[in-house]
């Protein structure tokens, strides 16, 4: 023990509370930009108070004055070396509409594992299908819902309009809401199971397909293939490539975490990630209400024709909107980027 | 030198950053309780809030309940997301509950929270709260050297704890006028080098605790202090130590200890 503490305590105190003058008026404000005079004057008292710190670690007995340096090096560290992103730009407007163009491109740089979840969910479907078009037994497990069992009696109620209640919109607008947190909820579990290296992802598609295939050869195994078309492609068109883009993200988390440390850039990730899970979050909610209001409503409303009509033309839309919008990465940056992952 | 680097097991998670100008300094991290206590605050506050959209919404919707549900539900469901990712993310790394339970989110760097990290860790709480009560999330706390539940894997995150701290005041056994020890200085001397941070904290502790500690458990704390340092660290003559009691043994050590450095008297 070197340290005269008393008198180091009494010296080097009024630069403490300097700093911690300085270090609350800059923590309350939220852009948290320093001016010149502020940066030197930080600078400067966060390399003396470092200097004591280091004293008091090396030269004294005194774990109390010891933290209280430690904390207070620590949020003048923070400070000094953070580079605060631009916060006011996350009010204006045109930033938050940007989401718009910049998740196809997200969408469109990560597709590989786009078409990885996508092939996951088809062979799902596949599963599904052949097993409800070849193994009785399998309907009772795969169907356990009687609806989906038995779509005969399930068509004549729909058509007959026997689920309907008077105030229909009102119910209607309800149920949009139910499906539309359930169904994000179901899509970000998804994408955040891609922590367990996407394993709780693949499991995750491959069940939902194979219950799509088994509903889907079910009814049209018993000749409703139009009607359950005309029913589930209007929302479906919407839900089920959102469901994708849901496991497009857990594959892009999996493959990160899969990445060396120090090979990671985490920031932009980040970015990617988000932006995939916001833009799947708007097609829900459109899904949601389309599944609500449209989808529920048969012939002779609703001619099964016109449905599929709609319910095609959301997809071409969906798909120009995804492969089209935003800017184009050039060939060359393409490969670059290529190139830098394969390394 | 009594202070190298830590050669023990630190008594609670840290997490240790060493700066480019060579400073290392240690930010405490905060347990799974105090965590698990601002979320339930946290839980209470959303409630409360959704509760009181509620009654809005049913009051504006009346003729309309269908849509009046809608509402609510959508809120609720944006209001359960956003909340915490909004607080983080533009009140430094603190929502309510965190600011009254003193904790903080920050970057793994130890600098403050991004947005999109705020974000990040907020939506992998679906993950987080499988399969009942946060069961994945606290086992990965547990299990974590940096406390890091997999939200805060994901986002490069960790929670510390932020207990308001003031440069120490002076402590009594500072300033005694006259103290016995100082009589011996070759055996104070001793005691002085030979003591590590850990025992010193220790004396100081169990001297500021004096009135919290029952008395049997004060008269047997300091038995055992008192035995330790007169055996193993600086035996100080007899005839001084019959003198004194256990009590004023320790005062006059931490006198030693960390009372006038000058070493005037030894």
């Amino acid at each position: 023990m070197i340290l005269d503490l008393q008198r180091f305590q009494a010296q080097a105190g009024p630069r403490w509370s300097k700093l911690e003058m300085l270090l609350a008026a800059l923590e309350g404000r939220p852009d948290r930009r320093l001016n010149p005079v502020e940066a030197e004057q930080l600078q400067d008292l966060y390399a003396q108070t470092s200097s004591d710190l280091n004293r008091v670690t090396h030269g004294a007995l005194a774990p109390d004055l010891r933290q209280y340096l430690e904390r207070l090096v620590a949020r003048a560290y923070a400070e000094l070396y953070y580079a605060p992103p631009m916060r006011s730009e996350i009010w204006q407007p045109r930033s938050w509409l940007r989401i718009f163009t910049a998740f196809p491109e997200a969408f469109r740089r990560q597709s590989r594992y786009f078409a990885l979840a996508t092939l996951i969910t088809v062979l799902g479907c596949a599963l599904g299908g052949l097993a409800v078009r070849y193994d009785t037994a399998a309907v009772e497990v795969l169907l356990p819902a009687n609806y989906l069992r038995n779509p005969g009696q399930r068509v004549n109620e729909e058509t007959k309009g026997q689920n309907r209640h008077p105030g229909t919109a009102q119910v209607e607008a309800a149920f949009s809401a139910e499906l539309i947190t359930h169904n994000i909820q179901v899509a970000l579990l998804a994408a955040a199971l891609g922590v367990t290296f996407g394993i709780g992802t693949a499991l995750l598609l491959f069940e939902n397909g194979v219950l799509l295939g088994a509903v889907a050869a079910r009814y049209t195994q018993q000749g409703f293939g139009l009607f359950v078309t005309a029913w589930l492609l209007p929302h479906g068109a919407f839900e089920i490539p959102s469901i994708l883009i849901a496991g497009q993200a857990g594959f892009y988390l999996a493959r990160l975490l899969l990445r060396r440390r120090e090979d990671r850039d985490m920031r932009r990730a980040m970015r990617e990630w988000l932006l995939l899970i916001a833009g799947l979050a708007l097609m829900l909610v459109w899904a949601g209400m389309m599944e609500a209001f449209f989808s529920q409503h048969h012939a002779p409303v609703l001619p099964y024709g016109f449905k599929v009509a709609v319910g095609a033309a959301e997809l071409v839309l969906l798909t120009v909107y995804l492969l089209l919008i935003g800017r184009r990465e050039r060939a060359a940056e393409a490969q670059v980027s290529v190139a830098a992952e394969r390394k | 030198m009594t202070d190298s680097e830590p050669t023990r097991l630190p008594t609670t998670a840290e997490l240790t950053i060493a700066t480019p100008e060579g400073v290392v300094f240690r930010l405490p991290l905060a347990g799974p309780a105090a965590r698990l206590y601002a979320v339930l605050l946290d839980t209470a506050i959303v409630l409360a809030a959704v509760n009181g959209l509620g009654s809005l919404v049913y009051f504006i919707f009346a003729k309309a309940p269908g849509f009046g549900i809608m509402v609510i539900t959508l809120a609720e469901f944006a209001i359960g997301f956003a909340y915490a990712a909004l607080l983080e993310g533009f009140w430094n790394g603190q929502t309510i509950g965190k600011r009254l339970f003193h904790l903080r989110v920050i970057d793994q760097a130890g600098f403050p929270l991004r947005v999109e990290q705020a974000w990040v860790r907020n939506l992998m709480r679906v993950f987080d709260a499988l399969p009942f009560a946060y069961l994945a999330g606290g086992i990965s706390v547990l299990s974590s050297p940096l406390m890091q539940r997999f939200g805060d894997r994901v986002a490069g995150t960790l929670v510390v704890r932020e207990t308001p701290l003031a440069a120490p005041a002076e402590e009594s056994w500072t300033r005694q006028k006259y103290n016995s020890f100082m009589d011996y200085p070759a055996i104070a001397m001793r005691l002085r080098r030979a003591a590590t941070p850990e025992l010193g904290s220790l004396i100081q502790d169990a001297l500021r605790r004096r009135n919290e500690l029952t008395p049997y458990a004060r008269r047997e704390i300091y038995r055992e202090l008192t035995t330790y340092l007169q055996n193993e660290i600086a035996p100080f003559p007899d005839e001084l130590v019959e003198m004194l009691s256990d009590e004023q043994y320790l005062f006059n050590a931490a006198g030693v200890l960390f009372g006038d450095q000058r070493l005037s008297r030894l």
